[in-house]
């Protein structure tokens, strides 16, 4: 079965390096321009739903902005787990240090998924998505 | 998230930063395979990347400087022995590397 392309954003909308969110019959997705080569990924990160657009787009290497997990964006693969917090020799003050461990805990079964992508091809100037 | 897609990543990233300091990745695939994945067992326990062939001294200063790749904290040092200490990185001139012999500081005479 052919796949039904869906007219998304204009090609000039996302300079090369960028991501821009949009959402598309329900679905929010960021389209990632990577030097003219369009991309277009779910939006929520696959560990806790930070929006990924706010993250960093290294080639075609995805960093979240929550916890710095990378995502291949040309597959969706996690490549790498959440970052930990690290103090070095700072010692946080006690009331931090629990909220911290708190956090601790309550991440520590928290997995990360791969995230999904979308077909895109790019046509009379538009990007557009497969849904 | 596997070590074969951590690997990967780290690659990229170190590619990065070691070409324009005249480094690249060891023309040896097998070594530079088993180091990456040493590596990436040391991030996954301490969250950071270090060198897998330095001891980590619980000083986080000294620590510091063993993050792969840790070819700016000894660059003098690597720049005489055309290679890294574990050997990840060669000068980018180097066709074989199993020619460099790790010598220490103090056998280049800068320490």
């Amino acid at each position: 079965m052919s796949e039904k392309f869906i007219r998304a954003i204009s090609a000039n909308e996302v300079a090369p390096g960028g991501m821009k969110a949009i959402e598309l019959d329900g679905n929010e997705i960021v389209i990632c321009n990577c030097g003219g080569n369009y991309y277009a990924i779910q939006r929520r990160c696959g560990h806790m739903n930070a929006p990924l657009e706010k993250g960093t787009l290294d080639g075609t290497y995805l960093t979240c902005p929550m916890h710095c997990i990378q995502f291949d964006i040309t597959n969706g693969e996690a490549l790498s787990g959440p970052v930990l917090p690290n103090f070095g020799q700072e010692i946080p003050s006690p009331m931090f240090g629990e909220y911290l461990q708190n956090i601790g805990i309550l991440m520590k079964d928290v997995r990360t998924e791969s995230i999904r992508t979308y077909t895109t091809k790019l046509e009379a100037g538009w990007v557009q998505i497969a849904l | 998230m596997n070590i074969q897609s951590r690997k990967k990543a780290l690659r990229y990233f170190f590619e990065k930063v070691v070409g324009p300091l005249g480094f690249k990745f060891t023309p040896d695939a097998d070594l530079m395979e088993f180091l990456l994945e040493q590596e990436v067992k040391l991030e996954s326990k301490h969250g950071i990347p270090f060198c897998p062939c330095q001891p980590l001294r619980d000083d986080r200063i000294r620590d510091m400087k063993i993050v792969c790749p840790c070819i700016p904290f000894h660059r003098k040092h690597f720049d005489i022995i055309k290679r890294c200490w574990c050997g990840l990185f060669v000068h980018k001139d180097v066709l074989d590397p199993n020619k460099l012999p790790q010598l220490s500081p103090k056998e280049v005479g800068i320490e």
